[in-house]
């Protein structure tokens, strides 16, 4: 079957140092090979590594920063908005990804674009505006140093117009601090991987879009029908309402209910004040309004403002779970307030807040223990809770002064200054390690360290059912949850819907599969696009093979195998290396690569057609 | 929409919108056939982080509508209860955009004339996809109770009642009551 629509089959090229943009087709191959999304920055990525040799420095000119939606990305559809950002992540420099909700990628659509691939480095700090047919590279050197909220605005007062969508870096991009997000419609980030970072080094301040074209759908009438089961199902779902009201916030409660919260540098996994930084705290004094992703009817998205108080007068789009946990109870913040002028900080320099959350609670055991001294910390002593301090260090962070310089390095730059802080800082790959403690689910564990952009959960998010319905799973079932998630979570971010209404509401993911029928008009099962999903994780793989990871790397915090929480349901709870090194062979062995980690060199065959890479003749 | 009278308005509650914009998606979907919310006649205005607002601007089908009154080519009718485009007399001189004090009718490259609300012949498909009850389509003789109550509400606050406690005299505020000594 044949793609009839679904795509302007457009890729806009853009090279910052020759100061031109360029539109090149798309083939079809590509397109039914790679979806879109994060599929089309695998390859695209990949092309470019082979180019070079896979020779790239990941904040030099010749690291590709790809920018794609999917094929249903701004489609009426239930959570379409999403759009994933793809580079050779600064943190890991290894493949790394982020995907972000919000407009920006349906707007990216409506000027007729399927992806953007950016490379070279302006010779001013500068914006590139898209606009429908039209690509222009503005010198904006007046921006620099202004926080993601305020070049926002002073983009759209220069342009004269709010109808625009602008993904933006902050202080953090600028200073190419390793963890730096892309901050779009205000406050919706893409937050993991160090993008900003890659932003700032190409001297990219921000990129925006407007576009007014229709987004091409094959079938409107069976997308309306198949819409309307799809809206009903969620609407009458029990907890709809739930996530409506409190969004992800509802997760702190479960999380420290099973013990997997992280507290106080991942200590521990309950948090005694849990209930002064959750969902319900959030709704009796902070919650202000809702804030949908495009086309979402589950709006998990909060702003809270605080009302009275030395933070009086903070706005902040969120927080959502994770930020929530890694500056609340990671820090041992059991002020609301504090937690989300933390996050809008975080939002205004253009930084990620679990690895901001991650770094900080390192900092502060660290000192604890006597790893660093007073004068690490310039002088000023940190503690648990102490809001001021953690207020300031995020900003050292993000404008890299005196010990945030090298925080700003992330896990990496830390445990090269002080190795031993390796005892205390949990990442894998060099990521930070989302909020989700591993150590009492072996599959959560392995897919942390699986995982191809470090210790994150979106690849595979397998705890709570590991907590609720595993006690007894073998090996077999743990391996193969983890890897039928690391199958059909990639696939969402290829087609840019948000995973939620499928994780959370339990939104059959058959529905995806019919969604792309009636906009592509190709007719695919489910299996076969979970098969080309499958594909994308192979070539990440390769990808980070080829740039030196093996089984080595495949690793997990050292804290993981040798502190356990101290109390909780959890307490006492490791990973012992024999558990993992065993089950991480069968995964091998299932994913069909060596026991070193590395997939068959036949493998490298597949991913060898030169569709795209048109551009690549054109320099 | 023939011989159907509209007396109910499309009313707005900006509190409850989320900015999803489903409602742009269905709008265009019905009236274009095509998924382009920036064909929409209805538009979700977000503003942030001062004041943070997320406000759909709809036609309010003004019974004196200022569209109509601007319009040289009498493009613009109250036809039972509803602004109607007459598109055959329409000469797409956008006048009329920039009448509207709410700026809810728009304009799209790809389209003749103006896109107005028409509210889908008495059954706005906007109302019925808003998962957030943002959009509603209420009777005029309810318009503005909300806001009534709520005044009455204000009003009572302030009010003094007298009562009697131990056969002595008393009069509290309602405001009053529940507040600790």
């Amino acid at each position: 079957m044949s793609i009839k629509s679904g795509y302007f089959k457009k890729h806009l090229h853009v090279d910052l140092t020759r100061g031109n943009a360029e539109r090149l087709d798309l083939s079809e191959t590509f397109i039914k090979k790679y979806i879109g999304g994060r599929g089309f920055g695998a390859k695209l990525i990949w092309d470019n590594l082979r180019k070079h040799d896979f020779k790239i420095d990941p904040l030099g000119p010749d690291n590709l920063l790809v920018i794609a939606p999917g094929p249903l990305t701004g489609v009426y559809l239930p959570s379409s908005g999403k759009n994933s950002f793809v580079a050779i992540s600064p943190a890991t420099g290894l493949y790394g990804d982020s995907s972000m909700g919000g407009g920006f990628g349906v707007e990216l659509r409506q000027a007729g674009i399927d992806a953007v691939s950016i490379t070279g480095r302006a010779p001013e700090l500068s914006v590139l505006l898209i606009e429908n047919g039209e690509t222009t590279i503005l010198a904006m050197p007046g921006l620099k140093g202004k926080n993601c909220l305020e070049a926002e605005g002073l983009i759209k007062e220069r342009l004269g117009t709010h109808a625009v969508h602008v993904a933006t870096i902050g202080v953090g991009g600028e200073n190419m601090v390793k963890f730096a997000c892309v901050n779009t419609d205000w406050s919706r980030n893409a937050g993991r991987t160090g993008i900003g970072a890659i932003m700032g080094s190409k001297n990219l301040k921000a990129i925006v879009v407007r576009g007014d074209k229709d987004i091409p759908v094959y079938n409107v009438a069976g997308l309306v029908a198949e819409n309307a089961i799809a809206f009903k199902y969620m609407r009458e779902h029990k907890y709809f309402r739930m996530w409506q009201q409190e969004g992800l916030m509802n997760v702190i409660a479960y999380a420290n209910e099973k013990g997997i919260l992280p507290s106080y540098n991942f200590k521990d996994g309950v948090f005694a004040k849990h209930d002064q930084i959750n969902g319900a705290t959030m709704l009796s004094g902070y919650k202000i309004g809702d804030s949908a992703c495009f086309s979402c009817p589950m709006c998990c998205g909060n702003i809270c403002l605080v009302k009275n108080g030395k933070y009086a007068g903070t706005v902040v789009e969120g927080p959502e779970y994770e930020s929530c946990a890694m500056l609340g109870s990671n820090l041992g913040i059991d002020n609301f307030a504090a937690v989300l002028s933390a996050n809008r900080l975080c939002d205004e320099l253009g930084i990620d807040t679990i690895s901001t959350g991650g770094v900080i609670g390192a900092v502060i055991e660290g000192y604890e223990r006597g790893i660093l001294s007073l004068a690490d910390l310039d002088g000023r002593e940190i503690t648990w809770g102490d809001e001021e301090a953690i207020l300031g260090l995020i900003q050292k962070i993000a404008r890299r002064q005196g010990i945030g310089n090298v925080l700003a390095d992330g896990a990496r730059g830390i445990i090269k200054r002080w190795p031993e802080m390796d005892k205390v800082i949990l990442h894998v790959k060099g990521l930070e390690q989302s909020a989700y403690d591993s150590r009492s689910s072996l599959s959560m564990a392995l897919a942390y360290a699986t995982s191809d952009i470090g210790a994150h959960h979106t690849r595979a998010w397998t705890i709570a059912k590991e907590m609720e319905q595993g006690q007894n799973w073998s090996d077999d079932e743990k391996v193969d949850i983890v890897i039928y998630h690391q199958k059909v979570r990639p696939l969402f971010d290829m087609l840019g819907v948000c995973r939620l209404p499928w994780i959370e509401l339990g939104l059959s993911e058959r529905h995806y599969a019919n969604f792309y029928k009636y906009v592509t008009g190709e007719e695919a099962s489910l299996e076969e696009l979970l098969e080309r999903s499958n594909d994308i994780y192979n070539l990440t793989r390769l990808i980070n093979v080829r740039l030196g990871t093996s089984r080595k790397d495949d690793s997990l915090p050292r804290k993981v195998w040798a502190n356990p929480p101290l109390t909780g349901p959890t307490a006492g709870r490791i990973i012992k290396q024999d558990d993992f090194n065993r089950i991480l062979s069968l995964y091998y062995q299932k994913r069909g690569w060596n026991e070193d980690g590395i997939p068959p060199a036949s493998l490298e065959r597949k991913f060898e057609d030169w569709a795209v890479p048109a551009w690549n003749e054109h320099r | 929409m023939e011989g159907y009278i509209m007396t109910k308005r499309l009313t707005v509650i900006p509190e409850q919108c989320s900015g999803c914009r489903i409602c742009e998606l269905v709008c265009a979907i019905k009236h274009f056939r095509v998924n382009n919310p920036k064909k929409a006649a209805i538009r979700v205005m977000i503003t942030y982080p001062h004041p943070v607002m997320r406000m759909p601007i709809v036609c309010s089908q003004c019974r004196s509508p200022l569209c109509a009154r601007v319009c040289p080519a009498d493009a613009l009718r109250l036809v039972n209860g509803v602004v109607q485009l007459i598109e055959e007399n329409c000469v797409s001189c956008y006048k009329c955009l920039e009448a509207c004090p709410f700026g809810a009718i728009y304009a799209h490259q790809d389209c003749d004339l103006p896109i107005k609300c028409d509210m889908c012949g008495g059954d706005p498909e906007c109302v019925k996809a808003c998962p957030k009850a943002a959009l509603r389509l209420i009777p005029e003789a309810v318009l503005g109770e909300s806001k009534r109550l709520n005044n009455v509400l204000s009003y009572a606050q302030m009010k003094e009642i007298e009562f009697y406690e131990k056969g002595e005299k008393k009069i509290i505020r309602y405001a009053e009551i529940g507040e600790e000594s």
